[in-house]
């Protein structure tokens, strides 16, 4: 079942990349998530080299531009995708800079269309305010991939107060579409030790929860499962065993 | 002349699981991959020119320049 749940999870995650509707590639359940991870690498980077030297050029000209003229041609004119796929390419100092004038709004978009392992180095060292910001306009556009993207690129205190503006339900989704989800333990670790039980219990309210619930489980240390078991009991018939079988 | 395949298009390299997809499938997912391609060129060449009517014109020569453009 762990993989099934990882196949669904990568498949949103590939028509993101794609611009397709995730109903159009359900041919691809099928497939080892491993293999779907792997093919959205090699596809995400076959997009960002395609047009890598017209990038490059554009990302040269920004040097010779304030910040507030580029901040004003990125949101203007190159909108989401061209900033996304030029952010790696910029000067760190430069991309931190025209982030900060950005509008929360748009840099949510942009995220959306970052590659995080190509941009890491900015994004580390966007203040916390902005991400904390961009945080929360993805959370009102129900933007989970996205979220769950970032998670493995920014530091653990950035994390853990972005996570406190998060509802049970959306950390849920953000876990279940994770990129690293060997991460999901460390995560978890982060928030107050009563959220856990709290995650799980929001799942029994909403059937729709119950497969990121569920791979949650999967994802935590023995340690942490164990201190999951007496709350079980109160979940609703069908979860409740499904839990317990996969927390044995 | 004919479309590229999608392994043609990622370097000739696909993962196990891909490669064992049916050939339609494989089709479908090489047509996504070459329409993201193209939006991405299309949007990438009218932004070059479309950009520089906001640079300063003392510095649109250097920019111009530093594009190609």
């Amino acid at each position: 079942m762990t993989e099934d749940y990882a196949a669904r999870g990568e498949i949103l995650k590939l028509a993101r990349v794609l611009g397709v509707e995730p109903g159009r590639l359900e041919y691809l359940a099928r497939v080892d998530a491993d293999d779907l991870q792997a093919f959205r690498e090699q596809v995400t980077d076959t997009l960002f080299d395609a047009n890598i030297a017209a990038l490059q050029r554009m990302a040269m000209a920004a040097r010779l531009l304030p910040g507030g003229v580029l901040a004003k041609i990125a949101e203007k004119v190159f909108g989401p995708l061209l900033c996304a796929r030029i952010a790696g390419l910029v000067d760190v100092s430069r991309g931190v800079d025209v982030a900060r004038r950005l509008r929360p709004e748009f840099l949510a978009e942009v995220a959306a269309d970052l590659d995080p392992r190509r941009a890491s180095a900015i994004i580390t060292r966007i203040p916390l305010e902005t991400v904390l910001a961009v945080a929360k306009e993805l959370t009102r556009k129900e933007d989970w991939i996205t979220l769950g993207r970032f998670v493995g690129h920014l530091p653990d205190p950035t994390v853990r107060r972005a996570l406190e503006e998060i509802d049970d339900p959306g950390l849920l989704r953000i876990a279940f579409v994770l990129d690293d989800k060997k991460r999901i333990d460390h995560v978890v670790g982060l928030l107050p030790a009563h959220r856990l039980g709290r995650l799980i219990t929001a799942a029994g309210t909403d059937e729709d929860l119950w497969t990121p619930a569920l791979d949650l489980l999967t994802h935590l240390s023995d340690a942490r499962r164990a201190t999951l078991e007496p709350m079980l009991g109160g979940l609703p018939a069908g979860l409740r065993e499904r839990a317990q079988a996969t927390i044995k | 002349m004919a479309e590229r395949t999608l392994a043609d298009q990622l370097g000739g390299y696909l993962p196990e699981g891909i490669e064992a997809l049916e050939e339609h499938e494989r089709q479908d997912l090489a047509d996504a991959l070459r329409d993201a391609r193209r939006r991405q060129a299309k949007a990438l060449a009218e932004a070059g020119e479309e950009g520089l009517r906001y640079v300063p014109a003392l510095l649109r020569g250097a920019v111009r320049k530093a594009v190609g453009l």
